[in-house]
């Protein structure tokens, strides 16, 4: 029986310090992440927090930090309309081949056909997109997408 | 239970045509895809192969093309006797516009429970992709050696 797990994968013209350093600092992730400024102290056991404007979206507890290679968090949902779910776990792991990474980002423990399951599978791949075009290409994906692609899948 | 498929979906900057020339023209398919040819003349019935260093390494036939939107080709991967054994899988390309970006969503399917290739394919389209992705956005596709992707027996087909 397979559990619910999300990976995703993708291969960054980058190298694993830039890479890490996108993953960690919320001016950074501010500009791919569609807003969403993250800031932590990165030490094992801290907190971390996501928010968009101000408000918080995503919370937990650093898990693992090993820069550049191996970084885990616990992901919370703190949006007062999600359905409190099981706590989930994210790992982004950084593999340096020749000039390229490769990223590979497991989002697992998480609820069978639960909100969490649904809304992180339509947003990994916008983040890590946006995220390989900004290390790239010096321009993220435009902060209107998600809704954009949101809208289609509601008129469909 | 979960269907034994693999889905992978990107975000890319370029419009739906110029997706669609590079996945159906050589030119810029062995720039991205590892120096692969896709041969095709791209009609719904006619024979599809991939063609490696003058190795044929699948074969299949149009099933859909819609251009710029949908294309899909059956899959039957012929490198060793054990995967000529496997039933042909079918691979689906959707391609949806959003303002200067497209979404393009990859399926590769109708694979028997325990498949051999599912797994190899698994491991080789994220980095097909994402080379696609950097050559459309930047004009340079990425040097991903082919080691990075942990697939038994491809480097043989690229060492030739």
């Amino acid at each position: 029986m397979s559990k619910p797990e999300f990976v995703y994968t993708t291969y960054i013209e980058t190298s694993a310090e830039r890479l890490w350093h996108a993953l960690t600092d919320g001016d950074f992730t501010e500009r791919y992440w569609f807003g969403h400024r993250v800031i932590s102290d990165w030490n094992v056991g801290s907190p971390y927090r996501f928010a968009r404007q101000g408000a918080p979206s995503i919370g937990g507890k650093v898990l693992i930090s090993d820069p550049p290679r191996r970084l885990a968090y616990t992901w919370d949902p703190c949006s007062a309309d999600a359905k409190r779910e099981r706590t989930s776990r994210v790992t982004f792991d950084l593999e340096p081949r020749g000039n390229v990474v490769k990223l590979t980002v497991t989002h697992d423990n998480l609820d069978e056909g639960g909100k969490t399951l649904r809304d992180i599978s339509g947003g990994w791949p916008m983040v890590i997109a946006s995220l390989k075009s900004l290390l790239e290409t010096g321009h993220a994906l435009p902060a209107d997408l998600p809704s954009s692609v949101a809208k289609e899948k509601a008129d469909a | 239970m979960r269907k034994p498929e693999f889905v992978y979906v990107t975000y890319i900057e370029t419009t739906p045509e110029k997706l669609w020339e590079a996945l159906t023209n050589s030119e810029f398919s062995k720039r991205y895809w590892f120096g692969t040819d896709v041969k095709s003349d791209w009609k719904v019935g006619s024979p599809f192969a991939l063609v490696t260093n003058g190795t044929t390494t699948d074969i299949g036939e149009i099933l859909e093309a819609d251009p710029p939107r949908r294309l899909s080709y059956s899959f039957h991967h012929v490198t060793t006797e054990e995967s000529r054994k496997e039933r042909p899988s079918k691979v689906v390309f959707n391609i949806e516009q959003h303002g200067n970006f497209v979404k393009l969503t990859l399926t590769h399917e109708g694979f028997a429970e325990g498949s051999k290739l599912l797994d190899g394919i698994s491991k080789g389209w994220p980095a097909i992709l994402s080379s696609l992705k950097s050559m459309l956005e930047s004009g340079t596709a990425l040097a991903i050696p082919p080691s990075a992707l942990g697939i038994e027996g491809l480097e043989e087909v690229h060492r030739s």
